[in-house]
């Protein structure tokens, strides 16, 4: 009775725990596999125990390759849809004009489209232009459908931002620029940072709309689909369980400052 | 209570007559939004045209096209891709009742009882995003390999003979089936649901949940009555942001899936890489979005949500 | 008291509108250098416009801002010489108290700061805490960060929009205290706007009463409190009782006047309304100024006094005074408090009694206005 009254109370934890096991488990098989070493071309039958992978990471050809122009590309698409983002939700957030209504539609709606749609309809575009396939029209690609999702991020931390801070400023002789500068920019700053981090991450991540507008330029997400046909290397494993590692590493790292400081502002307080 | 006297908004409507020159700031908003908003115009909105007018020319790729106002191109794909089309808004349902169902637990379990694991069971949450997604879909076929343990437990559970007879899968396979592609559908896009949801729940003063039960509500009254419609705006944005990525999806079902569960993205994608009929594939694009926005805008009307954005 | 008047504010003429709505209706104000001045109003009643226009913040629709004789109307905020004190602050978050208090200072090029903003926060006695954020302090340290921040710049005036709304009642009472001792050390002019009205008369020199846009009446805290020359400010500052009367006979320095089969005097000296026979004016008198005798008693009143008979209907005791409502002829709910030295055990409500005071008490208003104006908003601020 103790048993299925606990059960009761635990029920929704042991249900999200089950749906926490079932988001890990393909990271969990892509860490071990890339330990493997397989007969033939694919990676998706444990054979034994190896490091060799680990040991050359860059083994593959064009994987590396594919990975720095990855990277390449989400740098410049998080700067370009960052300053473009963060330029619009100021305007939305701060200012009154003609037209928010179309503004923001025009915001919302790459966000509500699938992406084999905007995929094909930019590829049309392109191939109507006779723009060459490549770096540039995966990076105006990338810079447009991030751009939606930094103005949301943006927006939100400008909006609750009091807008009598800027008003103090002026009022103790910053003007516009210095303000915006000494002020706004530097509050706003957690909301762009969200923004960007976001946009990377699209970025660096995204295949479908890539992949339609790459020609014959070579991404990772690309290499992967490549290789899904071809064979996969478990070098490929390597990468995925090196990002997963690094960035939850960082995760951990940057909270664990945050908490030093949350607790230092404690003991200040206790202190006062 | 603040009027307009007492804390006049940041920008009144300017009063006509003369200006001071101070307040030439006024097209600084549009200076703002000019280089986003024309972006957005020359690489979204355009390419929306573009596609438009695609979609009624005829002609070959090796003699150009013309807009012909061919209509035909239309009827021909949804005529010839209506299976996949019904395929891609079936799956996609199905996936997004999933996420709900084993998201919902997950993000009350953060919003709720987590404690002080919270932000660690959300770091989980995240960091598989971080693995690229194509590496974790392929994961996949490792899971649900043929004579995997997954397969030969749900055999001997006698579960594929329930799903074989459902159609889900065929055999005693897991892969290449139906039921595989709404599996990695529902992983891929899960955190989509958690997210908003976990936002939503998260905003819910616990003090309700003591009130509720103050006033009588058994738990699970508790959560149907009080909980549950004020997580409304989570369910209604999580659904969306899972269902119209799943809808367009063709990742999953070209790697987890075979010939007999093509999806309409599938077919986008073939048209327009492999078989270069441009016509046909714009078409198909064309009526997958517009069927999107219909019923995104049903939906958002139905639910009485409008603030998503 | 030097000549200089740099720290002058005037303004003239100057009127606000918003659309079809008027905030501040043309408005003509001097405030003189060193003084410490208050607008005082409910919400909505331009006040804060007010401010805000002097500060820069909002651009008059008509008229003219001056200081000393300098015309600033559309300078910007950032070459104002005058320095705010905003409603709940607005301390940077980002910056420690130390830097909130120097921003102004390094804003204009000034490198060495450090001796400028120490001397500061001694002033505000927060020396400790320089290297604070602001969320780490209280609200009545941060409310001394505000004004040292805006203090150390030297300005000609200093605003203080509700700068003391956001603290409880004991804090704000001490920080009134505060405030008012370092605007006597720095001498330099304080515009303080506020729809607390123990605020405003405690601490400044000269009170502008605001109503629906427009100025109802200034004057010092005791010209006000004595002698409202309309119903707003009477109801609006502290309590009156308001009793319309007809004007029985207007010969010399008093008033005869003709309430509910009484009759009552005004001092002329006291009326802001045209006096002629026959016509209705008002006639207040403060709830302390009245004393109130059993009606078994009533001949022991002196001879000369304003006189009202009723029956109290309730009576409560808050310690340092009783206060009675009256039932009487000519107004049905009469205020009056009485100071706890000898007690009457027989002024309980239900008892017969006479109201009476010395008529130099009475003061006199045109009977045309809303007699409940200004009843009541004071409280509504503070839902």
């Amino acid at each position: 009775m103790a048993f299925v009254n606990w059960l009761k109370r635990n029920l929704v934890v042991l249900a999200g725990l089950l749906t926490l096991g079932y988001l890990l488990l393909p990271n969990v098989v892509v860490t071990v596999f890339s330990f493997n070493a397989p007969k033939g071309r694919f990676n998706y039958e444990w054979q034994r125990f190896s490091t060799n992978a680990w040991k050359d990471p860059c083994g593959v050809s064009g994987m590396c390759g594919s990975l720095s122009l990855s990277l390449q590309i989400a740098v410049w698409a998080t700067i370009g849809a960052t300053t473009l983002g963060t330029m619009i939700a100021f305007a939305l957030v701060r200012y009154r004009f003609r037209a928010r209504g179309a503004v923001n539609a025009l915001i919302f709606l790459p966000m509500a489209m699938p992406e084999v749609v905007m995929a094909a309809s930019l590829l049309t575009l392109f191939l109507n232009m006779g723009a060459r396939l490549g770096f540039w029209t995966i990076l105006i690609a990338h810079i447009m459908f991030c751009l939606s999702f930094v103005v949301t991020a943006v927006k939100a931390r400008v909006m609750s931002m009091d807008p009598r801070l800027e008003q103090a400023a002026q009022d103790l002789y910053a003007g516009p620029a210095q303000t915006f500068l000494r002020v706004t920019l530097p509050i706003a700053a957690p909301g762009i940072a969200a923004g960007a981090l976001l946009a990377f991450a699209l970025s660096f991540d995204d295949f479908i709309i890539t992949n339609f507008n790459a020609g014959s330029t070579v991404t990772f997400p690309m290499f992967v689909w490549g290789s899904a046909q071809r064979g996969t290397p478990v070098q490929i494993n390597v990468i995925g369980t090196a990002m997963f590692v690094v960035a939850v590493l960082l995760v951990l790292a940057s909270m664990a400052v945050g908490n030093r400081r949350t607790k230092q502002k404690a003991q200040a307080l206790v202190g006062s | 209570m603040t009027t307009l006297t007492e804390a006049p908004p940041p920008l009144a409507p300017a009063a006509p007559g003369r200006r001071p020159p101070r307040r030439r700031g006024r097209l600084v908003p549009y200076w703002l939004l000019l280089p986003g908003i024309l972006w957005l115009l020359l690489f979204f909105a355009l390419p929306m045209v573009y596609q438009a007018s695609t979609s009624v020319q005829t002609g070959s790729l090796e003699q150009g096209y013309k807009v012909t106002w061919h209509f035909a191109a239309y009827g021909d794909a949804l005529s010839a891709y209506w299976p996949q089309f019904l395929r891609s808004v079936v799956y996609a349902a199905v996936a997004t009742l999933l996420c709900l169902l084993l998201g919902y637990p997950l993000a009350y379990l953060i919003a709720f009882r987590a404690g002080r694991w919270r932000n660690l069971v959300m770091i989980m949450v995240i960091a598989p995003f971080f693995t690229t997604f194509l590496i974790r879909t392929l994961a996949w076929k490792t899971i649900l390999a043929d004579d995997g343990p997954v397969v030969h437990t749900l055999t001997s559970l006698h579960v594929l003979d329930l799903t074989d007879w459902l159609g889900w899968t065929a055999g005693d396979r897991v892969l290449a089936t139906p039921l595989a592609v709404v599996c990695g559908l529902t992983y891929n896009f899960l955190p989509f649901m958690i997210l908003p949801l976990y936002t939503s729940l998260e905003r819910i003063d616990g003090r309700l949940h003591e009130a509720a039960g103050d006033l009588y509500a058994k738990p699970f009254t508790t959560f149907r009555k009080v909980t549950f419609p004020l997580s409304m705006p989570g369910v209604v944005s999580g659904t969306l942001l899972t269902f119209i990525p799943a809808a367009g999806d063709y990742v999953n079902a070209e790697l987890l899936g075979s010939t007999d569960t093509r999806m309409v993205g599938n077919v986008i994608q073939a048209q327009f890489l492999r078989v270069l009929d441009y016509p046909t594939a714009a078409a198909l694009s064309f009526i997958l979005m517009a069927a999107i926005l219909l019923m995104v805008t049903f939906y958002i009307r139905k639910s009485g949500t409008e603030d998503l954005v | 008291m030097t000549t200089d008047n740099s720290g002058d504010v005037r303004l003239c003429g100057i009127s606000k509108t918003y659309g079809s709505f008027t905030a501040v209706h043309p408005l003509d104000l001097t405030v003189p250098q060193g003084s410490f001045f208050a607008l005082l109003g409910a919400s909505g009643c331009g006040k804060t416009t007010t401010l805000r226009m002097i500060a820069g913040l909002e651009e008059p629709t008509t008229g003219t801002v001056l200081l000393g004789d300098q015309e600033v109307t559309h300078l910007p905020p950032y070459k104002r010489p005058v320095n705010t004190v905003f409603q709940s602050y607005a301390l940077f978050p980002h910056l420690d108290v130390f830097e909130n208090v120097a921003f102004g200072l390094r804003r204009r090029g000034i490198k060495s700061v450090r001796k400028q903003v120490e001397e500061m926060l001694e002033l505000v006695q927060l020396g400790e805490q320089a290297r604070k954020k602001p969320h780490q302090l209280s609200g009545g340290q941060q409310q001394r960060v505000a004004v040292a921040r805006a203090l150390i710049n030297h300005p000609k005036v200093l605003l203080l929009d509700e700068p003391l709304g956001a603290l409880d009642l004991k804090l704000r009472r001490q920080m009134q205290l505060e405030l008012k001792r370092i605007q006597t050390e720095v001498g330099i002019t304080f515009v303080h706007v506020t729809h607390d009205q123990e605020e405003a008369m405690t601490m400044a020199d000269t009170v502008a009463v605001m109503n629906a846009g427009r100025v109802e009446q200034l004057g010092s805290p005791t010209d006000l409190y004595e002698n409202p020359r309309t119903t707003f400010v009477a109801n609006f500052l502290g309590t009156s009782n308001l009793i319309e009367a007809e004007i029985d006979s207007a010969a010399g320095g008093d008033i005869v006047l003709k309430a509910g089969g009484g009759k009552l005097v005004l001092p002329r000296a006291r009326c802001s309304a045209p006096a002629t026979t026959g016509g209705k004016v008002l006639v207040g008198v403060r709830p302390e100024k009245i004393s109130l005798t059993h009606a078994d008693e009533a001949g022991g009143i002196p001879e000369g006094r304003n006189r009202i008979t009723g029956r109290i209907v309730d009576s409560s005791f808050i310690g340092v005074s009783t206060q009675y409502v009256v039932d009487s002829p000519v107004c049905p709910r009469f205020e009056v408090y009485a100071q706890n030295i000898d007690r009457d055990p027989r002024l309980v409500p239900g008892a017969e009694v006479v109201l009476h005071w010395n008529p130099a008490h009475t003061f006199g208003l045109d009977a045309a206005q809303d007699i409940d104006a200004g009843v009541g908003t004071a409280e509504e601020e503070g839902a």
